[in-house]
């Protein structure tokens, strides 16, 4: 059989809150699956309920054939490993935090020092073993944490939000990791995420969960390429704007958002739409530039932050666009909270849902 | 000034004065062993404390913060009336001996000993014993693994009831009776012999008493910083 | 990580070597005989007891302990069975200590005289004046601010010695406590003499302290009155009735006793303090009260420390008479 986690009817109530209700999913085995959802869907509930860390209120789960029950769960927690979204580590080397899983398995010292240094390379920290962890940037953190992960080999892999809040540069080598992982070893992998787009790029399932219910469940094109309803339903796709769009006679359509902002976009949809565009689609620049981009707004930044080797900016033109530049670009331009700044981007990256 | 140096000079002579190093050795082996009497109880039922939830766990823990300021006086008070020939404890013929100021001191820093403890427990981010878990550990192998992470607030709680037992003074003169050569510790002494007047070697006994305090601290400090 | 657990468990297994030896030596050297004797501050606090340990222990194998406290502690130990025998200076309570069955065998080993110790300008003139006369002339001089008394008031021989002097002033010294120039320490000799020497004040000294306090340039106080009955100050020895408490080392307390009033003991006693202060800080009581070499002084204690005319009534002797022939 080819689900190897199988999840029925599976239900978790804290006092008053039903953080899930009544899943039921099945995972298959080597495959790479993405939860989808919104902050409090419920998504670090199940993940912790494959990783045999909490028990369901009430349902099954089957892991490889076999049901779940007290006696064997301890042992079945050994077949699967989970990185939380908020990095945990233990106050030591990065050596000992990656060992101590491969430690509780007793392997030797040398197959250990082997598979370290194997692992820190697949996560591009070679060299750091003697480094202390609790020193490391937010993003090194994380891949110790994922690579005390992997080099356990794990039949199953959970990862929770494994590229929040990373800079694009983690965020790639983390996912080549997995992606290589899965590819190499087989690992089933199975990761959460509020934003759509990083789970676009190595996923293979997307499954959608909306106040502890899977609203949907498919391959990642058939989700995203609908652009369902559910998908917009929650806030953390950036630049979604709903609005009035009418068909041009080339073929574009302009879509009114309000506040005066017209999109030009290139397909053809008329009445009531849902736009989006996605921010690194944006270019920002100080003065308005000549391009073949048709969309062009004049605006000032609201808000800042920084996500290391690049800036998330929020610009007012109007409405609210969520854009990304690099941290070097942000300092050459500087710029500042109220800098008068121009957003260009063309009428293919505006995307309906 | 020349006074000063002077008196200086002699309180370093002092230092190697026999009785001065006799007394030091007695108050570290009489305080360390109270510590580690303290440790034998207080880590163990710190830990379980810390670890566990249970009802009524506020209220034990309020009662040993509060008997973290016990008056040193009023235990050793009460202890020389326990251990006394007339006490319910006199039996036992310990009034006037080591053995007595250790358990005395023992009592007087087991609370703080529970307190630091289940404080350092605590304090360790909660996320570790699931860390620890989903990478394979059995329960107790995670709970290894939390106090592993509170080591050193452990090491800490160690260090601080040792320091408070050292600096003493109430339940060591009560029940010790500073007798020379046997309960006469660093704190007696230096009551005793300002009493009789004899500032310079009430200072050279100070000095020791502080000089311990803060080398047993800052080697603490020290192997906690060091990193291979 | 492995290098910490090598520091920690070394440095545990020192802290436990160390204790266990600790313990292992303790044990080892304290198999032997020893002596608790409970006694004051004023007389351990001289020295003059650890140079008669260090001879008793050459030649007895006893180990003493000395519990020094004030007298009312010293007397109180002794009452709950926690001191084999007592060394103190207050005749009213040690006879009370006897009456109460808790108190044999009691010899009078030394004695000397307090002072009336004030500053140097003595503005109440009291130098050379009889004890009572000068506490009048403090109380006058307290009343009209040009002196202060410093009262030891810590329930110490001392301290019963000063009220002894206020009756005898006819003086009513409950109402002299509440006056302002009437200060009252509630501490031992040494730190009484600090603040009487901070104050510019009167106080009671005995002279071992106080000796020792003026020639380490401690304090400038001056011995003003220093004759007198009224000064007289009495050691006596007494050991715990073994009825009363078994577990008490009666035969050790007795051994002591005749150490102190034997010659050895007298001589070690009389000679103390000379080669430091050029006189005796105790003068011994044995031979003086037997061969009644200055009758004077022996009237003053048996008036002071005898009772009824007996150094320890025949009731108290316990089988020792041989210590009163």
């Amino acid at each position: 059989m080819n689900c190897f986690v199988k999840l029925q009817g599976l239900t978790k109530r804290y006092e008053d809150v039903t953080a899930l209700d009544n899943v039921n999913l099945e995972v298959k085995r080597s495959e790479i699956l993405t939860i989808i959802g919104p902050n409090g869907s419920g998504k670090t509930t199940l993940l912790r309920m494959m990783a045999f860390l909490d028990t369901p209120t009430e349902g099954e789960i089957y892991f490889d054939g076999a049901g779940i029950n007290d006696n064997n769960r301890n042992h079945i927690r050994t077949k699967c490993t989970m990185v939380f979204q908020k990095t945990a580590i233990f106050d030591t080397t990065v050596y000992n935090n990656i060992a101590y899983g491969l430690r509780l398995r007793k392997c030797s010292k040398r197959e250990i020092e082997e598979r370290i240094r194997e692992i820190l390379g697949l996560v591009r920290l070679e060299g750091y073993e003697k480094r202390q962890t609790k020193k490391l940037s937010g993003g090194e953190q994380q891949r110790v944490s994922l690579a005390r992960a992997l080099t356990l080999n794990t039949e199953l892999l959970l990862l929770d939000e494994p590229t929040a809040n990373l800079d694009p540069k983690n965020a790639s080598i983390i996912e080549e990791a997995i992606a290589r992982v899965n590819r190499e070893y087989n690992t089933t992998v199975v990761t959460t995420t509020h934003n759509m787009f990083q789970a676009e790029s190595i996923t293979e399932r997307v499954a959608l969960l909306l106040g502890g219910k899977i609203a949907e469940i498919g391959t990642a094109s058939e989700i995203f390429g609908n652009a369902s309803k559910n998908l917009a339903g929650f806030a953390m796709l950036e630049n979604v704007f709903s609005g009035i769009s009418r068909i041009r006679e080339d073929g574009t359509s302009l879509i009114e958002v309000g506040d005066a902002v017209q999109i030009e976009a290139a397909l053809k949809k008329s009445g009531k739409v849902t736009v989006l565009v996605r921010p690194e689609d944006i270019i920002v620049s100080r003065k308005a530039v000549n391009s073949s981009a048709r969309n062009i707004f004049e605006g000032k930044i609201v808000g800042i932050s920084d996500l290391g080797s690049t800036v998330k900016l929020n610009v007012d033109v109007g409405k609210s666009f969520v854009v990304q530049i690099t941290k070097r670009s942000f300092s050459e331009m500087r710029l500042n909270l109220n800098s008068k700044v121009f957003l260009t981007f063309k009428a293919s990256s505006v995307y309906t849902v | 000034m020349w006074e000063i140096l002077e008196g200086i000079r002699r309180i370093i002579e002092l230092f190697g004065n026999p009785v001065v190093l006799e007394t030091t050795f007695r108050s570290i082996y009489v305080s360390g062993t109270a510590t580690l009497l303290s440790a034998l109880l207080g880590i163990p039922l710190g830990v379980l404390i810390g670890f566990k939830d249970f009802t009524g766990k506020h209220f034990v823990k309020g009662i040993f913060n509060a008997l973290l300021g016990i008056p040193t006086v009023a235990l050793g008070l009460i202890l020389y009336l326990v251990f006394s020939h007339s006490g319910f404890l006199g039996f036992l013929d310990l009034l006037y001996t080591p053995m007595v100021i250790m358990f005395g001191q023992a009592i007087l820093i087991t609370p703080i000993m529970i307190s630091l403890v289940v404080h350092a427990v605590e304090s360790v981010d909660p996320d570790v014993r699931d860390l620890a878990r989903t990478l394979g550990a059995s329960e107790t192998e995670a709970s290894i693994a939390v106090l592993r992470e509170s080591t050193a607030g452990v090491t800490l709680a160690f260090v601080s009831c040792f320091n408070r037992a050292i600096a003493e003074l109430g339940v060591a003169i009560a029940v010790g009776g500073n007798i020379r050569g046997l309960t006469r510790v660093l704190t007696t002494t230096i009551a005793l012999e300002v009493m009789r007047g004899e500032i310079e070697y009430s200072i050279a006994m100070a000095v020791m008493l502080l000089l311990i305090v803060f080398v047993v601290t800052l080697a603490i400090n020290l192997i906690q910083r060091r990193r291979p | 990580m492995e290098r910490k657990i090598w520091i920690w468990t070394t440095t545990l297994v020192l802290v436990v070597i160390t204790s266990v030896a600790g313990t292992a030596y303790y044990i080892a050297t304290s198999t032997g005989e020893k002596l608790v004797i409970s006694t004051t501050t004023s007389l351990y606090d001289t020295l003059l007891l650890d140079v008669i340990e260090d001879q008793f222990e050459a030649e007895y194998p006893i180990d003493l302990y000395f519990i020094s406290v004030g007298t009312g502690l010293a007397i109180k130990h002794a009452q709950r069975g926690d001191a084999d025998m007592i060394l103190v200076h207050d005749p009213s309570r040690e006879r009370a200590f006897l009456e109460n069955g808790h108190g044999v065998c009691r010899k009078i080993v030394a004695y000397n005289f307090f002072a009336i110790v004030g500053p140097e300008a003595d503005p109440a003139e009291i130098n050379g004046l009889s004890p009572p006369q000068a506490m009048i002339e403090i109380v006058e001089a307290g009343r009209n601010g040009q002196a202060k008394w410093v009262s030891r008031g810590d329930d110490s021989g001392t301290h019963t010695k000063e009220k002894g002097l206020w009756n005898d002033a006819g003086l009513n010294r409950t109402e002299l406590r509440e006056e302002e120039w009437y200060i009252e320490a509630g501490a031992g000799m040494g730190t009484t003499l600090q603040i009487a020497e901070q104050f510019s004040a009167y106080t009671l000294a005995d002279m071992g302290t106080y000796l020792k306090y003026y020639k380490d340039n401690i304090i400038t106080l001056k011995e003003l009155v220093t004759q007198g009955e009224e000064l007289l100050n009495v050691y006596s020895g007494i050991a715990v009735n073994k009825s009363m408490h078994p577990k008490v080392n009666f035969d050790g307390a007795i051994s002591f006793i005749e150490f102190l009033i034997s010659e050895r003991g007298q001589q070690i006693i009389e000679d103390y303090g000379k080669d430091i202060y050029w006189r005796s800080l105790f003068y011994p009581a044995v031979g003086l009260l037997k061969e009644n070499t200055e009758p004077a002084t022996v009237q003053w204690i048996k008036n002071y420390a005898f009772f009824d005319g007996y150094e320890c009534p025949p009731e108290y002797q316990n089988d020792h008479p041989e210590l009163y022939s």
